[in-house]
């Protein structure tokens, strides 16, 4: 790979205009990236996914040259119906459109070639990865006391015109005093066998709330890495929730910092898995002041050779007293080759804090499926029935109601 | 309408009907009575379809064979299990399970499916009648209901799908005086005479509400006894074990 990436590297040099500043930060996280290789089991952040040995057996050697010099068309059949919207469309990894035609243009500030800054921590090979290679960063402003009046939708899309191909994607949110964000990323794949690598950094000031609400529904053969990190100062809010579903692979990680006081996070996410899918998601919750809450649920409807895992972890300082963290797992195995783990970990240096995780798992239970099928309903019918109702108090926890009806028509729900 | 005849069941090798047979007309209501590990619930969870056991002799209903059936066609043909335990169904919510459930059976019968109006109208009227709190129903279908309330719903749900043969296994268990009567009533104003009820208790108690045609005594699988509702009243001052 090292020879392959380094000819890659160059090529996407020459065929950009970055200044040598950043030149010399991509050079600084390549090798960096180099040195460390895609991220294998022998990790314990990658014990459930070696995601190196998924690419190899997946898509074999991949490519990292992307040519971001055409334009694409945008299809607009993919826009999401009844729904007002703004919009950011990625095709291929190339950003296509940035539209906030329904904000306040004053309110809302994009900019597209800031500088590329270094995170402080980075263990993280993929970050190293998406810093070498990302094309654009933009960076979105909300003014402080801005609320956006419609949600953003964040279309990741791809087409056939490229495979084996390593996309990497970063976008910078910066919510100032008072202002509210809604997200939603739809993941649209027409390509085959990628690795798409998209990092996320949120910075909520006080008061700020942002939703973010991601959306991997449609089946598709790429491999998917997304990471979202936040940083919250005093009476923030964030609530991430996940639909895990359509990719071959996919793994989400949420690392979010408490860095203020009343400062809540809240993660819920769906992993809905058939014929050989594998998800993961991976939180990490760091309560580093007083009075910080943060709240987890996420199930699991798991098929034929499914396999799900989620690592949830809780750390509280020293500092931290009057944490309340809480963390649940359920899993529902349709199939004995079906498989779910879950890693919880709370790690706990105040003495005056609320913690409490839990996980369970089982197959359906072959009672109430009797007791339903009494009443009329065919098999397939009171299958569905139960886990709609099992996935419910997830869907439920979405606090946008707009935004859960949306997700309630996408999963299929009947009322 | 039901007709059984020489049904053996067994269950992990453990023989728990023996030579069992028993013959309900349309409109005949019968009772069976018995102590615990007579045969009562596997009897009713066999006419429903529950898998699990090893069965043989012949069970036809309406002249069909029965066991050719699955459980949810015997739903379909007029079947109905009030279940002892009525189970909980988190996130399932109980109006929607009602209409799914009625609509189904219209369905398969070539009855047109109700709309959400309809529906609502029929459940409401319903719900009066056996003064089942209409709150409920748009909660998890029986979480957090209490045992009288499973129970009622149980037979609301009869009452919506209006079965040719409903099967009560132990209702009135759990049942206090009014509740019990409540259930009665909702059971006697669907007695005409196509529909035909098997009254599964312990107890004589609910016997003085819903009037049988018919009371028979099992024990360890078999019917030891038939007649008239007299021999209801004979068992309880005897008691079982001096039945014999």
């Amino acid at each position: 790979m090292t020879e392959k990436i380094k000819i890659d590297f160059e090529k996407t040099l020459k065929n950009s205009a970055f200044s040598e500043k950043d030149i010399e930060f991509k050079m600084k996280y390549l090798n960096k990236f180099i040195e460390s290789g895609l991220p294998n089991r022998k990790l314990e952040n990658w014990k459930f996914s070696d995601l190196s040995q998924i690419i190899q057996k997946n898509i074999g050697e991949l490519s990292f040259y992307n040519d971001y010099s055409i334009q694409n068309k945008v299809d607009t059949s993919i826009f999401v119906d009844g729904l007002e919207h703004n919009k950011i469309i990625f095709i291929n990894g190339r950003v296509e459109k940035i539209d906030f035609s329904y904000e306040d243009h004053n309110k809302v500030k994009i900019d597209d070639h800031f500088e590329f800054r270094a995170e402080s921590d980075n263990n993280n090979s993929l970050l190293s990865l998406n810093n070498a290679f990302t094309n654009k960063c933009f960076r979105i402003t909300i003014k402080k006391d801005y609320s956006l009046k419609k949600p953003l939708v964040i279309y990741h899309t791809t087409n056939n015109k490229i495979k084996s191909k390593n996309i990497n994607l970063k976008l910078e949110f910066e919510l100032e005093q008072n202002s509210s964000l809604r997200i939603i990323d739809l993941l649209k794949d027409e390509s085959v066998n990628n690795f798409i690598n998209i990092f996320y950094n949120f910075n909520l000031k006080e008061n700020a709330i942002l939703k973010n609400y991601k959306i991997d529904k449609i089946l598709n053969k790429n491999i998917r890495y997304l990471f979202n990190n936040i940083e919250q100062q005093s009476n923030s809010v964030s609530e991430t929730f996940i639909l895990s579903s359509g990719s071959n692979f996919s793994k989400n990680e949420v690392n979010c910092n408490l860095n203020g006081e009343y400062s809540s996070a809240f993660v819920n996410g769906i992993f809905s898995l058939d014929n050989e899918q594998q998800h993961e998601i991976r939180t990490i919750i760091n309560h580093l002041v007083e009075n910080t809450k943060s709240y987890q649920l996420i199930k699991s409807v798991l098929g034929k050779n499914a396999k799900s895992a989620y690592q949830g972890k809780i750390f509280v300082d020293s500092k931290a007293q009057k944490t309340d963290g809480y963390q649940l797992s359920k899993a529902i195995l349709l199939d004995e080759t079906s498989e779910f783990n879950a890693k919880p970990e709370l790690e706990i240096y105040a003495d005056d804090v609320k913690c409490s995780h839990g996980s369970a798992s089982g197959s359906l239970d072959e009672n109430t499926i009797f007791y339903l099928m009494s009443r009329g309903l065919n098999y397939k019918q009171s299958k569905e029935l139960l886990i709609n109702g099992f996935l419910l108090d997830v869907i439920e926890k979405i606090t946008d109601p707009e935004i859960k009806n949306l997700v309630k028509n996408m999963i299929g729900f009947k009322e | 309408m039901l007709k059984i005849n020489n049904l053996n069941a067994n269950i992990d090798n453990k023989s728990i009907l023996k030579d069992f047979s028993l013959n309900i007309n349309p409109g005949e209501v019968h009772a069976i009575m018995g102590p615990n590990g007579s045969g009562k619930s596997t009897l009713s969870n066999i006419l429903s379809g529950k898998k699990g056991y090893e069965i043989s002799g012949e069970v036809l209903f309406e002249n069909k064979n029965l066991f050719e059936l699955e459980t949810q066609e015997r739903a379909h043909k007029g079947i109905f299990l009030a279940f002892q335990y009525p189970l909980e169904i988190p996130g399932v919510n109980t109006n929607i399970f009602l209409k799914t459930s009625l609509n189904a059976i219209r369905k398969a019968n070539g009855e047109k499916e109700l709309d959400a109006i309809e529906f609502l109208k029929l459940v409401k009227e319903k719900s009066k009648e056996l003064k089942f709190d209409e709150e409920k129903l748009n909660r998890q279908l029986n979480v957090g209901f209490s045992g009288g309330e499973k129970k009622k719903n149980e037979i609301l749900q009869m009452s919506m799908l209006s079965p040719k043969l409903s099967i009560l296994d132990e209702t009135d268990s759990g049942l206090d005086i009014d509740a019990l009567k409540v259930v009665s009533e909702g059971v006697n104003s669907l007695r005409n005479k196509n529909n035909s009820f098997l009254i599964i208790t312990h107890y004589q108690r609910l016997l003085d509400y819903i009037k049988p045609d018919f009371v028979h005594v099992l024990m360890n699988g078999k019917i030891i006894k038939s007649g008239g509702p007299e021999l209801a009243l004979e068992l309880e001052k005897k008691g079982y074990e001096n039945f014999n």
